[in-house]
C-alpha cells in the first residue's frame, strides 16, 4: 500500500515535466517548422520587424519580416558557463565539505557553513549586482589580464580581455550560486559514511587525507556525482545573475574566456517580453524552441552523467 | 546547519546523539516502541513545527478584508513608467478615490499589453505604441498616452570638457562596429576644437526588452538608412555582431556599466538623470532632423512635442522620434495605457476611467509636481483631449 | 611518513583554502546587502505596506511567507513520498529510473519557462488568475526535485544493516520505512528541503508571471488575487531611480537571507533535538 501510494506521489515530477514538455512542443511547433536545422546552426537571432504591418506567411506558418532564429551562441554559451561553474564549483564544494566534515574546529566549521547557507538564500538579482558592480570591474581590469598574461599560451586564455562581463564572470558567479548546493550535499553523503569504515582506515595507520581518500571520497561518490548533477541542472536554468554579469552576446560566438556569451535561460528570460508583442506569435515560439532545446540538453547531460557514474561503479567491482 | 552541530566529527561526546555530525559508531538500537515511549521531546517539537508551518500559511489570512469590497484594479508593464506610477498610485488612492486598490507592477512594455489584452490586467503600461498588426489581432484595444518621456545619450569620457555632439550615423556606426576609437575622424568632424582620447569606444546595449532600445533604434533607424535596412527597430532588435557591444540589465545597469569603464557610451531615459550626474557622465548634444545639436531641456522636449500634436492621430499611435523644427529634440515619445475598451464589468470600467482621467488632467496626474520627479513632460493640451476621448471608451 | 604527514597537511590547507575561497566573496555580497539596506531598517518596514516604490514591506513579507508556506506544504509531503519510494520501494525498475531522471531534468529547466507555463497553463487557461495557488505550485514544481532526489540520496547511504535488522525483527517494509530509515536519513533529507526552501525564498521569475504583485496584505482567498513577495522587491525597486526604491530592495534581501537564515537555524534545531532521545544511529 505504501509502495502504490509512494509510486503515486513520485510520479508528480514525472508529470509535471511531462506536461512542461508537452506545452514546450506545441508551443515550439511553429518555430520547428519555420527555422528547421538553422535553429541549431545559425547564429543569427532575429525577432524580425515586430512593426512590419502585417505578417508573412512562410510555409503555412506566420512569421514578422525578416525574423530568423538561429540559437548556436546561446547554446555554446549555455554549454561553456554551466562547465566552468561546474569545473569550478564542484572541488570547492568538496574541499568545503572535507573541511567541515574533517578538518575544521567546531566554531570554525559552524561559522563557515552558516555563511554556505546564507549563500542558497540571496536571490539571484543581488548576485547579479554583486557580479555587476565588484566582479566584473575586477575580471576586467586584474584577474583577466593576468591570466591573460599568465596562460596566454593557452589559445582560449588569450586576450583581449574586455570589460570583464562574460564568459569568465557568469562562470564564478554561477559557481556561486550551485556551491551551497553542492557542498552541503556532499557533506551529507560524507556524514553517512560508516564510522566502522574510517576509524578502520585510521587504525591501519592512514593518514586523514588517506583515510578521505581511500574510504570516504569513493563511499560519497554518487553522492557527488548527484550533487553535481544538481548543481548543473541549477547552472543550466539560471537566468537573471547571469543575464547580468554575462554581457549578453548575440549574434556573436564567443572568442575566448573574456568574450560576452548569451545563455539560452538568460536569452529567455530578457526576450520574453519583446516576444510577447509580435502579432504572428512566432517570437514567443522561437523562445520555446529554446526553452525545448535547452530541455533536451539537460536530458543529454543526464544521460552522460549516469554513464559516467555505471562505467565508473563497474571499474570499481 | 546549526553552528554548534557543525565540525562535532571530533568531539562526538559532548552531542553524542544523533546530529548528522557525529561521528560514533553506536550499536543499531532498533526498538522504536521504547523510542516512542520517550519521545515527548520529539512530539512536542514536531507540534512546534507543525504550528508554525500553520500560522506561516495562515498568518496572512488575518487582515481578511471586511465591509464593501474596493475596487481592485492592476497596472503592469513598463519600468521607464513605473516610477511615475509609483507617484501617482499613493496619492490616487489616498486622496482622490479611497474605494479603488491599485496594485503597481514593473515588468516590461511587452509583458503589459499582453497582460492587457488577455485580461489579466486591466492597465498595461507601455513605452511603445502597438503595431498596427497587433492593433489588429487585438480588436477594442486602446493605446493611451499619459506623458511625455525623454531619452539622453551619455557617455564616459573624463577627459572630455562640455557636451560631445553626435549625430545618428556615427551613432549607428560606433554600434555597428565600424567606428571604434574616440579620435576617429568622423567623430573628431563633428567636433571641432575638441581634444579626443584615442580610446577604443564600448557602445552599451541594454539587454532586456526596453522601451529605451525602441527609442533609441527608432532614432538611428531615421538618421541612418543602412541601420533602418539591417537593424531596424524595436524593444529588442538583433544587434550587429559587435563584439565591443556590451550588454547591460535595466537602466541602473546601463549607468553601472557606463561608470565603471572609461570609453562607454549608452542610451538612458531620463528620469536617470540624477544618477547620470552623480556618476560625473557626460550627455551628447545629438542631431535633430533639422541638423542641429541639442540637448534634452523642458524647452526642446515642449518643441518637439508641438511639432507633433497636430500629426497625432486618433488612435494616438504616433512616434515622436525627430520631430521637425530647429529647436525639437529628437528622441521624445508618449508613455501609454494599453486598455481593453470592454471590462468585465461596469465598477471595474468606471474605476478604469476615473484614474486614467485624472492621470492625464493637468490638474491631476499631468501637473508638474509629479511629473518632474521622473523629468517628464506633460500632455499638451489637445493630446488630453484625445485621451479623454478614448478613456470614455472604457466600458 | 613526513611525506605522507605533509600532504595531509596540505590537503587540510587546500580544504581551508576552498571555504576561504567562497567565504570572501559571500562577506563581501553580504557587506554590501547591508550597507545599502541601513537608511530603510525600521519597525515600520514591518508594519507597513508598500506604496507605490516606497513604504514598509509588511504585505511582501506576508505574501512570501505565505507563498513559500503553501509551497512546502505541497512539495516536502510530494518530494519526501518520492524519495521513498526510489530509495525503498523501487530502488531499479522503469518507473523508479524515470522518476529520478524526470527530477533531475526539472532542474535544469529555467524558472522563466516554469513561470510562462504557470501563466499560461494557470493564470488563463484554468482562469485562476494572478493567485497565491498559482504561484505556489509553480514554486513547488520547482522545489519538489530538490527533495526527492536528496531524499533519495540519504536514504541510500543510510546503513544496511540497520534496514535488515528491522525487517528481520518482523517490522514491514512500511514500518522499517517510517520507523528507522526516514529517521536515519533525516539529517539528509532536511538538508534538501532546505536547499528547497532557499531556492524558492530566493526565486522571483516564476512568480512574476503567476502570483503577479500586489501592495496589499494578501487577501483571504488563494484564488484571483495577486501576493506581493520579496524577491519582487528586490528585482524590480534595484531598478528604480529614487534612492528610497534601492534601499528598500536591499532591505528585502537582508530579510531573505535572514530569513533563509531563521528557517535554517530552527528547523535544524528541532531536527536535533527531537533526534536526542531517539536512535542513535552511527
Amino acid at each position: 500500500m505504501p509502495r502504490v501510494l509512494t509510486a503515486l506521489v513520485a510520479s508528480f515530477s514525472l508529470l509535471a515535466l511531462a506536461a512542461i514538455l508537452l506545452f514546450l512542443l506545441g508551443a515550439a511547433w511553429p518555430s520547428i517548422r519555420y527555422n528547421g536545422l538553422t535553429f541549431l546552426t545559425g547564429t543569427t537571432w532575429n525577432l524580425g520587424n515586430l512593426y512590419a504591418a502585417a505578417p508573412v506567411r512562410v510555409d503555412g506558418v506566420r512569421a514578422m519580416p525578416g525574423a530568423t532564429f538561429g540559437a548556436l551562441v546561446f547554446v555554446l554559451g549555455t554549454l561553456l558557463t554551466s562547465v566552468l561553474a561546474l569545473v569550478i564549483a564542484v572541488p570547492t564544494s568538496v574541499g568545503i565539505a572535507i573541511f567541515l566534515t574533517e578538518y575544521a574546529p567546531r566554531r570554525v566549521g559552524g561559522a563557515v557553513s552558516f555563511v554556505v547557507e546564507l549563500l542558497a538564500g540571496v536571490p539571484s538579482v543581488v548576485y547579479g549586482l554583486w557580479g555587476i558592480i565588484v566582479l566584473v570591474p575586477w575580471i576586467g581590469s586584474w584577474l583577466g589580464p593576468a591570466l591573460a598574461r599568465a596562460l596566454g599560451f593557452v589559445p582560449f586564455l588569450r586576450g583581449p580581455v574586455g570589460t570583464g562581463a562574460g564568459l569568465l564572470a557568469s562562470g564564478l558567479v554561477l559557481a556561486l550560486m550551485v556551491v551551497p548546493i553542492i557542498a552541503s550535499t556532499v557533506r551529507e553523503a560524507l556524514l553517512m559514511v560508516p564510522g566502522e569504515l574510517r576509524e578502520g582506515a585510521l587504525a591501519l595507520g592512514m593518514t586523514r587525507w588517506e583515510a578521505i581518500r581511500a574510504v570516504s571520497l569513493p563511499f560519497a561518490r554518487t553522492g557527488i556525482v548527484g550533487a553535481s548533477i544538481l548543481g548543473l541542472g541549477r547552472a543550466l536554468g539560471e537566468t537573471m545573475a547571469v543575464l547580468m554579469v554575462s554581457g549578453d552576446a548575440i549574434n556573436l560566438l564567443p572568442r575566448n574566456l573574456y568574450s560576452p556569451v548569451g545563455t539560452m535561460a538568460a536569452t529567455i528570460a530578457a526576450q520574453l517580453d519583446s516576444a510577447l508583442t509580435d502579432a504572428s506569435g512566432m517570437a514567443v515560439h522561437a523562445l520555446a524552441e529554446l526553452a525545448l532545446v535547452l530541455f533536451l540538453i539537460t536530458v543529454a547531460v543526464n544521460v552522460l552523467a549516469r554513464l559516467v557514474v555505471r562505467t565508473g561503479a563497474m571499474r570499481r567491482t | 546547519m546549526r553552528p554548534d552541530t557543525m565540525g562535532q566529527a571530533r568531539r562526538p561526546e559532548r552531542n553524542a546523539t544523533l546530529t548528522s555530525a557525529s561521528r560514533r559508531v553506536y550499536p543499531a538500537t532498533l526498538d522504536w516502541v521504547q523510542i516512542n515511549g520517550k519521545g515527548e521531546p520529539s512530539m512536542r517539537s514536531r507540534l512546534i513545527l507543525i504550528a508554525a508551518v500553520a500560522a506561516a500559511t495562515l498568518l496572512p489570512m488575518a487582515p481578511a478584508a471586511a465591509g464593501t469590497q474596493p475596487v481592485r484594479l492592476l497596472e503592469t508593464g513598463s519600468t521607464l513608467l513605473y516610477p511615475l506610477f509609483n507617484i501617482w498610485v499613493p496619492f490616487y488612492t489616498h486622496h482622490v478615490a479611497r474605494a479603488v486598490q491599485i496594485t503597481t507592477q514593473g515588468t516590461g512594455s511587452g509583458t503589459g499589453i499582453a497582460e492587457a489584452t488577455q485580461g489579466t490586467a486591466q492597465i498595461g503600461a507601455s513605452d511603445a505604441y502597438m503595431s498596427d498588426a497587433q492593433v489588429k489581432s487585438d480588436p477594442g484595444v486602446l493605446n493611451i498616452p499619459l506623458a511625455i518621456s525623454v531619452q539622453v545619450i551619455a557617455y564616459n569620457l573624463p577627459s572630455v570638457r562640455g557636451h560631445l555632439r553626435l549625430d545618428g550615423q556615427v551613432l549607428a556606426e560606433i554600434y555597428a562596429h565600424r567606428i571604434t576609437r574616440w579620435n576617429d575622424r568622423r567623430i573628431a568632424r563633428l567636433n571641432p576644437g575638441v581634444k579626443l582620447p584615442p580610446l577604443a569606444i564600448v557602445p552599451v546595449r541594454r539587454n532586456d526588452s526596453s522601451g529605451d532600445t525602441f527609442l533609441f533604434t527608432q532614432y538611428l533607424s531615421g538618421m541612418d538608412r543602412s541601420w533602418s535596412k539591417t537593424v531596424g527597430y524595436g524593444t529588442q532588435v538583433s544587434w550587429p555582431a559587435n563584439p565591443a557591444l556590451v550588454g547591460a540589465t535595466g537602466n541602473p545597469g546601463v549607468v553601472e556599466a557606463l561608470r565603471s569603464r572609461t570609453g562607454t557610451v549608452g542610451y538612458v531615459g531620463i528620469s536617470w538623470q540624477r544618477e547620470l550626474d552623480a556618476a560625473h557622465l557626460g550627455v551628447a548634444a545629438i542631431e535633430n532632423r533639422a541638423h542641429r545639436f541639442l540637448l534634452a531641456t523642458p524647452q526642446t522636449v515642449k518643441a518637439a512635442a508641438a511639432a507633433r500634436v497636430a500629426k497625432t492621430p486618433r488612435d494616438e499611435r504616433i512616434s515622436l522620434i525627430l520631430a521637425p523644427g530647429p529647436q525639437a529634440y529628437p528622441i521624445i515619445n508618449y508613455e501609454y495605457a494599453v486598455v481593453m475598451s470592454r471590462q468585465k464589468d461596469l465598477r471595474t470600467a468606471a474605476a478604469i476611467r476615473g484614474f486614467l482621467d485624472w492621470c492625464v488632467s493637468p490638474r491631476g496626474g499631468n501637473r508638474a509636481a509629479f511629473l518632474d520627479r521622473v523629468h517628464f513632460l506633460a500632455l499638451p493640451p489637445a493630446v488630453v483631449k484625445d485621451s479623454q476621448a478614448q478613456i470614455a471608451k472604457i466600458r | 611518513m613526513r611525506a605522507r604527514r605533509a600532504r595531509d597537511r596540505l590537503m587540510g590547507v587546500l580544504a581551508l583554502l576552498a571555504a576561504l575561497v567562497v567565504l570572501v566573496p559571500l562577506v563581501d555580497l553580504v557587506v554590501m546587502v547591508v550597507i545599502r539596506s541601513l537608511p530603510a531598517l525600521s519597525l515600520s518596514l514591518f508594519t507597513s505596506p508598500t506604496q507605490g516604490a516606497a513604504g514598509g514591506l509588511e504585505n511582501a513579507i506576508l505574501g512570501t511567507l505565505l507563498l513559500v508556506g503553501l509551497a512546502m506544504a505541497i512539495s516536502v509531503p510530494v518530494g519526501v513520498a518520492g524519495g521513498v519510494y526510489l530509495g525503498e520501494f523501487a530502488r531499479k525498475g522503469r518507473l523508479a529510473g524515470a522518476v529520478r531522471f524526470s527530477a533531475d531534468v526539472l532542474t535544469g529547466v529555467p524558472s522563466i519557462v516554469l513561470g510562462y507555463f504557470g501563466y499560461v497553463l494557470m493564470v488563463v487557461d484554468l482562469g485562476w488568475g494572478f493567485s497565491a495557488l498559482a504561484g505556489a505550485v509553480t514554486l513547488a514544481i520547482m522545489a519538489v526535485p530538490y527533495i526527492v532526489r536528496s531524499t533519495q540520496m540519504s536514504l541510500d547511504r543510510v546503513d544496511p544493516a540497520l534496514r535488515e535488522a528491522s525487517l528481520a525483527l518482523g517490522a514491514g517494509l512500511g514500518t522499517t520505512v517510517a520507523r528507522v530509515t526516514l529517521r536515519a536519513a533525516r539529517p539528509g533529507i532536511v538538508t534538501g528541503i532546505l536547499i528547497a526552501l532557499s531556492v524558492a525564498l530566493g526565486e522571483t521569475a516564476p512568480l512574476l508571471y503567476t502570483a503577479g504583485w500586489s501592495s496589499y496584505p494578501p487577501a483571504p482567498h488563494l484564488l484571483h488575487a495577486p501576493v506581493g513577495y520579496l524577491t519582487y522587491v528586490v528585482w524590480t525597486f534595484i531598478n528604480e531611480p529614487m534612492a528610497s526604491a534601492q534601499h528598500l530592495a536591499y532591505a528585502a534581501a537582508l530579510l531573505l537571507m535572514l530569513l533563509v537564515l531563521g528557517v535554517n537555524v530552527l528547523v535544524r534545531r528541532l531536527v536535533s533535538r527531537a533526534g536526542r532521545s531517539e536512535l542513535p544511529i552511527r
